[in-house]
């Protein structure tokens, strides 16, 4: 009985240090594949030097408007001559134009709150129109603009202040065709 | 000021009794005049017959309101509140107790029966009696239609009572202006009271100023479809549209009242100018010629003149001038901007609009006594008022909740009542030539 018991707690013993070892080996870790990396070096195309026109030519009519070559002026309230302090921006505005000849600008006349709907048609047309003619003395051709009265129906600023009535108190210029 | 009113009213009681003792089968007509006080009216509520199939409840009670709410706004009618109506017994259209209703102090009294054969189908039973001659029976008229027109149907029972009265029918007209509340400026229309608003045009360019043609199938508006303010006519059950003019800026079209003429500005000759158009031969003539700005012409209703905007003295000023463009005669005298002249429909008075300290309030000038009179006051910026077909009521725009809406007020300013409330929404204008439609 008592042998019996010996070979039983051996038996135990062995099966015990078995385990262990198993988990030992179970553990260590799998050694992963070495991935190389591999990168192309293509040849980087040459950039083609293009002139100003062609880079002019390739951006979309947005494109250009965005860039704001042509700036805004403003007026006066229910007035529409050319205050002296717009007329070097629609100096800068006449030269740019002149130097991109193939351009044609619709000319906008919008108006501030302040006067009525209806008068303010002809208003912001009267503007436009000003705006325009200034242009027309500064040499660019008639034929190349166009004019559009919003009126006061496309203010750019909400506000009932007299800097957002002076904001929205302008000609914007629209570059339509290049 | 009290006791004429008295006066007034005793004269009128008079002419109306005596007119009801003519005989039965005379018409009535009675020229309900300012400051004359109102018919009192008793309408009982609106009630389902013993034969309808179905009794819908909010079907009566928007038939009940629709009415109630008319003729309360008339200004011809004045409806006997409803707590009187407890003091005696209850309404029986069978068998109507008029010594009753006269003990209220009811001078009409309207029966309202309503069946429903089925649940998308209203006939409308609308009976007027005269309460103070023994009951006399005034008119009666059945109205029926699909369901969904319950609210056109009260219109037409309330047109039908303004009519017998000798009035202007003015409850089934349309009011056209501009709404942003689809993303752009866009054309839509609605009852006069602001019900059933729908949009017009549907595009994504800007469409403004909109007026009616004589026959009320066409609307006149400026679009920018073509990136120019260009004059449109739009055909409302056709859907076609037809350019007028499209020469720089064109807006401000007004049909005139007698006449296929429309009259119009248009800056196509290098300044704002006015012309009349005939929309028959398409020929033009020009109205005016000078190098300042005339803009918003106006029809009086004999179209005989033409009421218009200027700034030939220095600042837009009212004018008025015979329709061939001669006779022009200077209509506002102080202020310094004036604008939006519109005759009202009997030919009396001219809507205005004037800004003082850059905000716009609405006036009326009296053509007879060459006077004015303000009817908006220190409320926000008001703009482009239209009259009713009746000349009773004004619609317009107004700030005076922060963004643009519609507003309706009567003809002395009093009962404010907005319109609109999505979007903004402003240039109303109110069909003028109702009568035309209604001829039978």
């Amino acid at each position: 009985m008592k042998k019996l018991l010996t070979v039983c707690v051996l038996c135990l013993a062995m099966l015990t240090f078995f385990n262990g070892c198993k988990k030992e080996v179970q553990t260590e870790p799998e050694p992963q594949p070495v991935v190389e990396k591999v990168e192309e070096v293509a040849p980087q195309p040459e950039k083609p030097q293009l002139t100003e026109e062609e880079i002019f030519m390739q951006k979309t009519l947005d494109q250009i408007n965005s860039e704001g070559h042509l700036k805004m002026i403003h007026f006066d309230f229910d007035k529409y001559f050319i205050r002296e302090d717009m007329k070097p921006i629609l100096q800068k505005n006449s030269e740019w134009l002149l130097n991109h000849d193939s351009v044609e600008i619709v000319v906008e006349g919008h108006c501030d709150e302040r006067g009525t709907v209806e008068y303010n048609m002809a208003l912001g047309e009267k503007r436009a129109e000003s705006a325009m003619k200034y242009l027309e003395s500064l040499g660019v051709p008639t034929e190349r603009m166009r004019i559009i009265s919003y009126g006061k129906n496309r203010p750019l600023v909400k506000g009932v202040d007299e800097d957002s009535h002076f904001m929205n108190r302008r000609s914007e210029f629209k570059v339509v065709k290049k | 000021m009290g006791e004429k009113m008295k006066t007034i009213r005793i004269i009128v009681i008079l002419t109306l009794m005596t007119t009801l003792y003519l005989g039965a089968q005379q018409e009535i007509r009675i020229r309900i005049s300012e400051g004359v006080s109102m018919i009192p009216v008793a309408m009982p509520a609106v009630a389902f017959t013993a034969q309808s199939v179905v009794k819908d409840d909010a079907v009566r009670a928007e038939i009940e309101d629709t009415l109630w709410n008319d003729l309360e706004f008339s200004r011809v009618f004045r409806m006997v509140p409803r707590e009187h109506y407890g003091y005696i017994e209850a309404f029986d259209p069978q068998n109507i107790r008029f010594r009753d209703w006269e003990s209220i102090q009811a001078n009409i009294l309207i029966s309202c029966q309503v069946e429903m054969p089925e649940a998308s189908r209203i006939v409308m039973a609308f009976r007027v009696y005269d309460v103070r001659n023994g009951g006399r029976f005034i008119f009666g008229r059945n109205f029926g239609g699909k369901r969904e027109f319950a609210r056109l149907i009260s219109h037409r029972a309330a047109d039908e009572m303004m009519k017998q009265f000798g009035e202007t029918p003015l409850f089934t007209s349309k009011i056209v202006f501009v709404s942003n509340r689809d993303g752009n400026e866009e054309i839509y229309m609605m009852d006069y009271d602001g019900g059933r608003q729908r949009r017009i045009t549907i595009n994504t360019w800007m469409d403004v100023l909109p007026s009616w043609s004589r026959d009320h199938e066409k609307i006149l508006f400026t679009t920018y479809r073509n990136n120019n303010p260009d004059l449109l006519m739009f055909h409302l059950y056709t859907g076609k549209t037809e350019f007028l003019s499209t020469q720089r800026a064109n807006y401000c079209a007004d049909w005139a009242p007698e006449s296929n003429h429309i009259v119009y500005t248009s800056t196509k000759s290098g300044n704002a100018e006015l012309y009349v158009r005939d929309m028959d031969t398409g020929r033009e003539r020009r109205l005016t010629f000078n190098r300042v700005i005339d803009t918003t012409p106006n029809w009086s209703p004999s179209g005989r003149e033409i009421a218009f905007t200027s700034a030939r003295t220095g600042t837009p000023q009212i004018y008025i001038m015979d329709a061939e463009g001669t006779n022009v005669r200077r209509l506002t005298t102080e202020g310094n901007y004036h604008d939006s002249p519109e005759w009202s429909p009997d030919g009396t008075r001219i809507l205005f609009v004037s800004r003082i300290e850059s905000r716009f309030d609405i006036f009326t000038y009296h053509v007879r006594t060459n006077t004015i009179t303000k009817l908006t006051e220190n409320a926000g910026r008001n703009e482009n008022p239209s009259w009713s077909p009746d000349g009773r009521h004004i619609v317009f725009t107004s700030n005076r909740s922060g963004g643009y809406q519609l507003y309706l007020m009567d003809y002395d300013g009093a009962n404010l009542k907005r319109l609109t409330s999505t979007g903004e929404n402003k240039m109303p204008k109110w069909q003028k030539f109702t009568h035309r439609r209604f001829d039978n």
